[in-house]
């Protein structure tokens, strides 16, 4: 079996951020391992969506590094988007022009391609083209959309929209996929649908850990809903500018960071929500990362490391 | 009545038909005051009259040894699809070039806004001298008269593509002539043929005008010349033909919009 502690996926190592003279992110450190589902909550404005950024690399940090841990690679050091990091956003996750499945095999099509192959080989290109049109079909059926492969973005709902884009994630197999609050504007019903599917593949992970094969998908999932984090990831990550920043000598606050790092429990789809299972850590979560006092030394809870 | 009720797809046929009822029985009406008026009056022809006109812009001339309305046809047609292929070609990939790449945008805005608000129609003096009087000056003058409106479109339309979009097309592997071919431009081209479409017409213009000006051939120049000895049985014939032909691009641009982007609510 894979030695999962000492395989690190992600790394973030003292990134800082800042807008002019708007500070936003300080000093963040965050390393997360192989097969690991990591919920990053916050006050809003915190900062989630630009460390999201930065570590998909559209909007590179200004102090500080990102670096990818690829199995048998050597660690890369994050300086742009790249293949390795799939995204999910809450608007604009689907292309309008395509159907899911079109939208699930693109790609693909944009990594194994080339514009030249396509226009000069095109009889491989046909042939190449209905292999990854059954690769989006069987992964359709993995977000149980196997009867959407047809439609348009536009004629699926909100939810069905976020599983495809999820699909969409997985098809490339990237070593970490980051979804940016990608249920907040579905109802109820459907959230806690798309949560189920998350739990799901959460599970497919564990499936894979037991046959000593390394787990498919690590992935950061950043929402304002505690239930939500605590459901779904097997980790949970507070960040908050809520923190003593003048007992470290600062005349203002240099920007957000992490004051929360431990584990959440871990859920079955079989055995239903029960939200008591963490009342006490939510309510933990609520009175250290999203209240703006007392302020606290900014590592007393954040020991997730010495206890996995 | 309810604004924007929709009405039977069969209401609406049935209104636009009895529109073009009313429009036809209201010139047969001129038509006929004006005959009771003075019967030797050309300006508003009957019916009879506009057939025997027709017919004559279809039977081999005597003088001039054609048809009219075939090799004015012919003239008109090569002139105008030649500036439609110059204009929207280059107005297509200046759009693209100045929404994708911001230092073409800082170069091209300025002069692209300079040049939409000069009518080519006011600078016909300048193409005959830039160009001279041949076919090059007609195809000049469309190109240049609807390339920058078209450069601004497209312009426009990449500038609204979702950053989100363009972002997750690079996590997906994308190269950046990928993401202009296989991304941003599909996802522009309805847009860009709406755009074509309303450029048809003031292209129309522009070659009327300058044929009417300098043409020996062509819609411009027969209309011009049989305005002035008043035979609007020939006239007339001529202007439906026109509208015809405008009719017709725009059916099949709007068709080739809903094959090519049938996604796009707009183009349903």
């Amino acid at each position: 079996m894979p030695d999962l502690s000492s395989h690190i996926e992600l790394e973030v190592r003292d990134l800082s951020h800042w807008f002019g003279p708007k500070k936003v992110l300080f000093e963040v450190n965050l390393k997360i391992r192989r097969g690991q589902f990591l919920s990053l909550v916050g006050p809003s404005g915190c900062g989630k969506s630009t460390l999201l950024r930065a570590i998909v690399g559209t909007h590179l940090p200004r102090a500080g590094t990102v670096t990818v841990h690829r199995p048998g690679g050597k660690p890369e050091l994050v300086i742009g988007p790249g293949r390795d990091r799939g995204i999910v956003y809450q608007r604009y996750s689907l292309f309008p022009f395509l159907t899911a499945r079109e939208n699930v095999a693109l790609g693909l099509k944009l990594d194994q391609t080339s514009l030249p192959f396509r226009w000069l080989a095109w009889p491989k290109w046909r042939r190449l083209r209905r292999e990854h049109l059954a690769q989006a079909d069987a992964m359709l059926e993995r977000v149980r959309l196997p009867d959407a492969r047809h439609l348009f973005p536009q004629e699926m709902s909100g939810g069905m929209q976020q599983r495809v884009a999820i699909a969409q994630a997985m098809i490339m197999k990237p070593e970490i996929i980051l979804l940016d609050e990608p249920f907040g504007a579905l109802d109820e019903a459907t959230r806690e649908d798309l949560q189920s599917m998350l739990i799901g593949l959460y599970q497919e992970n564990h499936h894979a850990l037991g046959r000593g094969e390394h787990p498919p998908l690590t992935l950061i999932i950043v929402t304002h809903e505690l239930n939500e984090a605590l459901y779904v990831g097997d980790r949970i990550v507070g960040l908050s500018q809520y923190w003593d920043w003048r007992a470290e000598g600062h005349s203002g606050c240099p920007g957000a960071t992490i004051l929360y790092d431990r584990e959440a429990p871990v859920f079955e789809v079989k055995n239903g929500r029960d939200f008591e299972k963490f009342t006490a850590q939510r309510e933990e979560i609520r009175e250290l990362v999203f209240e703006s006092s007392p302020l606290r030394p900014r590592h007393r809870h954040v020991n997730y490391w010495p206890n996995a | 009545m309810t604004i924007r009720r929709p009405i039977q797809p069969s209401t609406s046929l049935v209104l636009g038909i009895l529109s073009v009822l009313v429009l036809l029985g209201a010139y047969t009406g001129l038509a006929w005051r004006q005959e009771r008026q003075n019967p030797d009056d050309t300006t508003i022809p009957r019916w009879g009259q506009l057939a025997k006109g027709f017919t004559s812009t279809v039977e081999v001339n005597r003088r001039s040894n054609d048809r009219w309305l075939v090799a004015d046809s012919i003239a008109s047609a090569k002139r105008l699809f030649s500036g439609l292929f110059f204009g929207v070609l280059g107005g297509l990939l200046i759009g693209l070039a100045m929404g994708c790449l911001t230092p073409v945008e800082a170069c091209l805005s300025p002069p692209m806004s300079l040049l939409a608000k000069i009518p080519p129609t006011a600078a016909l003096a300048v193409f005959f001298v830039l160009v001279g009087t041949g076919d090059g000056m007609y195809v000049a003058m469309i190109a240049i008269g609807i390339l920058p409106a078209l450069a601004v479109g497209v312009h426009l339309a990449v500038r609204e593509f979702p950053d989100e979009l363009l972002y997750k097309a690079y996590t997906l592997g994308a190269s950046p002539l990928e993401i202009v071919w296989t991304v941003i431009f599909p996802q522009v081209l309805p847009k860009f043929i709406d755009a074509v479409r309303l450029s048809i017409g003031p292209a129309m213009v522009y070659l009327i005008a300058a044929e009417m000006v300098v043409g020996d051939v062509g819609f411009g120049y027969r209309i011009r010349l049989q305005s002035k000895l008043l035979n609007m049985s020939v006239v007339y014939p001529y202007l439906a033909v026109l509208a015809a032909f405008g009719f017709v691009m725009d059916y099949l641009l709007r068709q080739l919009q809903r094959r090519l982007c049938p996604w796009f609510e707009g183009g349903r």
